[in-house]
């Protein structure tokens, strides 16, 4: 009886064994890379409809954050100021910049500026800005140096695991109030001692986020 | 080690305590139910779809979603924020803001505070400043938001079926104001309801005195203001009544269900409870009532008579106090045909006289006003007068006629009527037909908070604002002034009755606010500021008028009881519709009612021997299940439908057979079967109103004398969830007579398997050898495994009081509007699927002396509520059989749901020993259900959420934003084929330590204050029964309560270490009735005598004495134990 299949057909289940190992690897590794927020998120760079450059009044004219971002200690949204917080300035400063006519028209109709959103927790998560600042974590550690960026870009992933690095090892982080809004803050600090002291015990079960 | 499992000995007898007659029956198809998880049909496929049609359209499903993935690309869509262009003063996103404010109910008004998110209102609580408040509140409060929000509200104006704008509207009530103007109101008919609204009063007036021909008539279908009218005449002088329960010590109610149906009834309770702690100031209460109510639950002594009775009854208790003169002889003449009960109102009249000027009588209004002067006299003879009730001016100005005197004017000719709010159309009496009478007025002009029967006779049909839309003021029962003040502009544009009434009468000052501020002109602007801040004007309550009694007219006024017929029927005030005006809200009619425990829907009370005598009991068949009485099959109830004929009127309802109902007497709630309301009150239940005359021999509306009933060959489903997450065969609730309670107090944890604990199964032991506080248990303690999580800061616990749960259902409500908790529909309760987190577990029990007939044993049960909901253990049964971790322990003791990790197993609910959890098995948030849609015989699957993604999905649809406005921000939505429970509302838990974090910045002083953190539950519970808080804390509420000797937890054998523990319940029986009732004292209450009898020794007695088998059993047990653990 001659050969129904040619003699190569004998290397097919091994082939499809090794085609099967591969591809199954870099789907996973390509899910593992390419799907979490650390590829899709960070570096997220949208163009906003107003230049408005943190470097400059942050940086240049050390504005505290607070200043604009005036809720950030009281409540779990930091505000994203009103065009007439804007004014308070621009009124005087730069008040024919053609790059603020956005910012005059809101504030004389009333219409809302489209800031676009960039760093968005998903609405399971009750993410709290106001216990974060009060306690000595600094706006740094989730959102980079926005002080050195003239357009805002995602700098960290935001991730469930990035929260829970911190929640268990807050001591790396924390920081004496003073410095919370102080981005470039470099100072040594006993953070074992404060996270006693101030009796810091983050919560790492689902409550803590999730209700 | 094997852990081994603690012996459970079965009951030897089963529960003399029961839910239901069916498990009093001890029916197999309750044995099976208990056994379940969820009802038979709860986990299966919708009926007519076969697995492979499922197949298809999963696949189809599946192939969609592929797509829709592909297409959307991974990437987030882009958002937007948009921030103010300028930003308004003390505003901070983020932050709800809470405003002062009030709800008007008839005379009275409750006083709130009310949540705003966003500028929305989210959340009602009471307002605990106001003088006359603890901040407690009632279900219909609680649940009056949903009415904000709801789709099918009146959402337009119009004028001859065409809408107009509202300048249209306000140009009519110009040119009504003209013409009427001319003619001196000639004509002018205004058929208005209640209000205790000063600035209503001014307006009304100001109408009396500008248009002097035109005629104010006043409406109430539940009319309470029948007390004041009592004592008015009695005591002669216009006033109205204002009860101080706190300071009776004594109570003596006649038909009085102050506790669920009178107004008010939040105070009543609040006022009642504060004399329940079990004590030598201990109250009690005599209840003499037709209707088994919460009142008659609560009762230390409950006389079950005839509606037509309770004046005999009342006249015989009164004519034994001491009442002489011509008001005696017409008493004891009253009182003929009550002589059977003579010893028991000896007794109680007894009773009331040793607390001269602290015992009180009380009626309710159902009575006729012949019982509320007895009531009257009563209190003036008790010196309790001024003392525990207290006269005050009425809020209303006098003289207003009622609907017979309205429809008598409409009849003899009018131009115009103006009916504010109320729907005489659906609830006047039939007998004096007030629509065929309004046609009559040439025009009408309707304000109303829906389109419903009344809206179909008017010609201009204006659309209400909500309470939380408008502006106006209101006097609380005590008479404190509160301001009405609203949250947000009218939705749809609504209007107020003092504005409507501004207009009509042509005032200079015609928005709503200007109209209230005209009133309180005589306040400056930082006393105006202030009322509106906190809500209330201080020393505004009502002084105590003194005025003299007067016999003579009480006499004159007594007339005749009602003579005996075949059947009573009584209308009462339903506790979730009120008369109607609740009728369309999805909360309140999917909430059990809090005695027979329906939902969905009304049905024919009466009592177990009635419905054996009309055939139609459905216990007839004894045991075995029958094509006949096929009374309860896997939790639903087909009943038999009756039709209730008196004078010629007559209404089809189904049969409910109520324990402790009074014999030959039938009742109805009233505000259902509706002919034109919106969706969710649509089709649902029976008209009571089809019966309501206004000249019952009785004298009071409420009771109708001389029904005829016929069994009609249908039979009718009701969705009732009293055997819904039974626990049979322990002492679930505890309970003790005062006397008993001060031999030990700690009786309670010296029941069930807790006292056998110590012998049964051996503790841990530590590593140093001594014995740990813990038992050996098959639940791993999730602290032992893993100390090192454990806070140090907060522990959470809570207790709650039976003693002073009166099981009034405002915390199933305030559970459901904090945490989103959706309604899902007739279909689904009958199945049961409701999401309620919390239920409150209604109790019967009987003094069963041997095996009586079901009839008999069911008589005269004692009732106890018991709140029901997650426990939160710490050795979590739950917590174990979840494969993914979805519910977990949190470091403060709280057992959490992670909704993301649940993939709807659930295991979890399969294991839950309490029956406390809840399973999404649909899109309830997305999909609308069948609401209310009566369904005989079977229930049918033609709910939108059956139909999976073929169905329409409603998230996206205008209507649906506006449901979604009542949404707690605070909260997650649940999706389908998730599992839900109570977190202790952990968002207001989370709230409170972040506030005070944020507080205390840089410092270790991070533990919440005792007192901070109140849950929904407790926030509203009028009664104080919730306490909650941190067990860390030794001088917490919270701990103090847990140490308390009548702390004991429910099913505590099972060593599951429940954060949630119980008081036992006292009462305060009078010895002398207790004899006369055939009961004896150191019995105990029923349920405690039960337990004694059939299975274990008194709870009084030191445990563990050698009395022969009890010892051997002992013994048994534990040389079991021994073995195993070997």
């Amino acid at each position: 009886m001659s050969d129904i299949f040619p003699k190569w057909t004998n290397q097919l289940p091994l082939m499809a064994g090794v085609a099967a190992v591969v591809l199954g690897t870099s789907v996973t590794a390509g899910i593992w890379y390419y799907l979490t927020p650390k590829y899709s998120r960070v570096g997220y760079q949208p163009k906003q409809p107003v230049a408005f450059s943190h470097a400059i009044h942050s940086d240049q004219l050390g504005l505290d954050c607070r200043y604009c971002h005036n809720a950030v200690d009281k409540s779990w949204f930091s505000n994203i100021p009103a065009a007439s917080t804007c004014m308070n300035c621009h009124s005087a400063v730069a008040k024919d910049s053609p790059k603020l006519e956005l910012v005059r028209q809101s504030y004389n109709t009333g219409k809302p500026i489209p800031w676009v959103q960039i760093h968005k927790t998903p609405d399971y998560v009750y993410f709290n800005h106001s216990v974060h600042v009060s306690r000595g974590i600094s706006c740094v550690h989730c959102h980079g140096q926005i002080n050195k960026m003239d357009e805002v870009s995602h700098a960290q992933p935001l991730s469930m695991s990035f929260c829970l690095d911190c929640h268990r090892n807050p001591a790396d982080k924390i920081r004496p109030n003073e410095f919370v809004t102080q981005l470039d803050w470099q100072g040594q600090v006993d953070g074992k001692k404060l996270v006693t002291d101030w009796k810091v015990q983050p919560g790492q079960s689902c409550s803590t986020c999730h209700r | 080690m094997k852990t081994i499992p603690p012996p459970c000995p079965e009951p030897e007898v089963g529960p003399k305590y029961w839910r239901s007659l069916d498990q009093l029956a001890e029916r197999p198809e309750v044995r099976e139910w208990i056994e379940r998880e969820f009802p038979a049909g709860a986990s299966l496929a919708p009926e007519g779809e076969t697995r492979r049609n499922w197949m298809k359209l999963m696949s189809a499903s599946f192939m969609f979603a592929g797509l829709g993935g592909a297409a959307a690309g991974c990437r987030r869509p882009v958002e937007h924020l948009t921030p103010f262009s300028k930003q308004p003063e003390g505003y901070i996103h983020g932050t709800p803001q809470y405003f002062a404010t009030a709800m008007p109910n008839r005379a009275s008004a409750v006083a709130l505070v009310v949540k705003s998110s966003e500028g929305r209102p989210t959340k009602i609580e009471g307002n605990p400043l106001h003088p006359d408040s603890n901040g407690g509140t009632d279900a219909f409060a609680q649940a009056s938001i949903l009415n904000l929000y709801d789709p099918d509200r009146a959402q337009r104006h119009s004028k001859g079926g065409n809408d107009v704008k509202p300048e249209v509207v306000r140009d009519g009530l110009a040119e009504l104001n003209k013409k009427f103007s001319a003619n001196g109101g000639e004509g002018l008919i205004v058929l208005a309801e209640r209000s205790s609204s000063p600035s209503r009063a001014r307006l009304q007036t100001a109408l009396a005195e500008k248009l002097p021909k035109s005629k104010w008539f006043v409406y109430e279908p539940v009319e309470f203001g029948v007390s004041g009218t009592a004592y008015s005449q009695a005591f002669g002088a216009e006033v109205a009544t204002h009860l101080h329960l706190d300071k009776a010590q004594r109570i003596l109610s006649l038909d009085c269900d102050f506790i669920g149906g009178e107004l008010d009834a939040h105070r009543h309770i609040a006022g009642y409870t504060k004399g329940r702690k079990p004590g030598d100031t201990m109250n009690r209460l005599y209840v003499v009532e037709s209707l088994m109510t919460l009142t008659g639950g609560q009762a230390d002594h409950r006389l079950r008579v005839r509606p037509t009775d309770v004046i005999r009854i009342a006249a015989l208790v009164a004519s034994k106090l001491g009442i002489t003169g011509e008001l005696g002889v017409a008493l004891a003449a009253l009182s003929v045909g009550a002589e059977a009960h003579a010893p028991w109102a000896e007794e109680c009249a007894k009773d009331l006289l040793s607390k001269k000027g602290e015992a009180v009588v009380v009626a309710g209004y159902a009575q006729p006003l012949a019982v509320h002067l007895i009531a009257a006299a009563m209190n003036q003879a008790l010196e309790s007068v001024s003392k525990v009730v207290t006269l005050i001016k009425s809020p209303e100005p006098s003289g207003s006629g009622g609907i017979v005197d309205c429809v008598a004017a409409l009849n003899a000719g009018a131009d115009t009527l103006v009916i504010l709010g109320g729907n005489p159309a659906y609830n006047a009496p039939v007998d004096v037909d007030f629509p065929a009478a309004a046609k009559k007025a040439k025009d009408i002009v309707r304000l109303g908070y829906y389109e419903d029967e009344t809206s179909a006779l008017a010609t201009w049909n204006i659309a209400a604002a909500h309470y939380l839309e408008s502006w106006g003021d209101a006097r609380t029962c005590d008479g404190t002034v509160v301001p009405v003040q609203p949250l947000i502009e009218p939705l749809f544009g609504g209007f107020t009755d003092i504005e409507l009434l501004a207009r009509l009468v042509g005032e200079a000052k015609l928005t709503p606010v200007e109209i209230v501020r005209e009133t309180w002109k005589d306040l400056n602007e930082a006393a105006w500021k202030k009322f509106l801040h906190d809500g209330f004007i201080a020393d505004s309550a009502g002084k105590h008028l003194e005025l003299t009694f007067n016999a003579a007219t009480v006499v004159s006024k007594l007339g005749a009881a009602a003579p005996a017929a075949d059947f009573d029927v009584v209308l009462y005030r339903c506790a979730k519709m009120d008369d109607g005006r609740f009728n369309n809200n999805g909360w309140l009619q999917e909430l059990p009612d809090p005695v027979t425990k329906i939902t969905w829907d009304n049905a024919l009370l009466m009592s177990p021997k009635t419905a054996k005598d009309l055939g139609v009991s459905g216990l007839s068949g004894g045991k075995s299940k029958t094509a006949d009485n096929a009374h309860a099959h896997d939790g639903q109830y087909r009943q038999f439908v009756i039709q209730v004929t008196v004078g010629g009127r007559r209404v089809q309802a189904p049969v409910w057979v109520q324990p402790g109902m009074a014999d030959n007497t039938v009742a109805l709630a009233l505000g259902y079967g509706r002919t034109k309301t919106g969706r969710v009150g649509s089709e649902v239940g029976a008209n009571a109103y089809a019966l309501l005359s206004a000249k019952n021999a009785s004298g009071s509306m409420h009771i109708t004398t001389g029904g005829k009933l016929d069994r009609i060959p249908e039979k009718h489903l009701l969705a009732v969830t009293q055997e819904h997450g039974l626990m049979e065969g322990r002492p679930i609730v505890r309970e003790a007579n005062l006397d008993q309670f001060k031999t030990k107090a700690d009786f309670a944890q010296n029941m069930d398997l807790e006292a056998h604990l110590p012998h049964y199964v051996p503790k841990k032991t530590k590593p140093d050898g001594r014995n740990a506080e813990r038992y050996q248990n098959i639940y791993e303690h999730p602290y032992d495994a893993n100390p090192s999580t454990v806070s140090q800061i907060h522990q959470w616990g809570m207790v709650i009081d039976l003693s002073t749960c009166v099981g009034c259902n405002a915390c199933v409500i305030a559970c459901q509007s904090e945490n989103n908790i959706p309604i899902v529909g007739r279909d689904q309760v009958a199945r049961g699927r409701e999401m309620q987190w919390m239920r409150i577990d209604r109790y019967y029990s009987t003094s069963m002396e041997s095996p009586l007939s079901d009839e008999l044993a069911s008589a005269d049960p004692q009732m106890v509520t018991q709140p029901m909901f997650c426990q939160h253990c710490e050795a979590a049964p739950c917590e174990s059989v979840c494969p993914v971790n979805a519910t977990v322990h949190d470091e403060e003791g709280i057992n959490v749901m992670a909704y993301n990790r649940c993939i709807g197993t659930r295991y979890c609910a399969n294991n839950c020993p309490y029956k406390v959890r809840r399973f999404n098995f649909f899109d309830y948030n997305k999909r609308e259900s069948d609401y209310g849609k009566a369904q005989n015989q079977h229930i049918v699957n033609t709910a939108n959420f059956y139909k999976g993604f073929l169905g329409v999905n409603r998230d996206k649809e205008p209507e649906w934003e506006i449901i979604k406005l009542v949404k707690n921000p605070d909260v997650s939505v649940r999706m389908r084929g998730v599992m839900e429970k109570c977190t202790f509302c952990i968002q207001r838990i989370e709230q409170a330590k972040i506030s005070r974090k944020v507080a205390v910045g840089n410092s270790g002083d991070v533990a919440v204050p005792d007192g901070t953190i109140k849950t929904a539950c407790q926030e509203v519970c009028p009664a104080g029964a919730i306490t909650f808080g941190n067990m860390l804390d030794a001088d917490s509420t919270v701990s103090k309560l847990k140490r308390d000797p009548r702390n004991y937890s429910v099913l505590g054998f099972l060593d599951v270490r429940p954060r949630v523990t119980y008081l036992a319940r006292i009462r305060n029986p009078n010895p002398a009735i207790v004899k006369l009732e055939g009961r004896k004292l150191e019995d105990g209450p029923d349920t405690l005598r039960d337990y004694e009898r059939h299975r274990h020794e008194s709870p009084f007695k030191e445990h563990g004495q050698p009395t022969g088998n009890h010892e051997k059993k002992h013994a048994a047990a534990e040389s079991t134990v021994g073995k195993g653990a070997a």
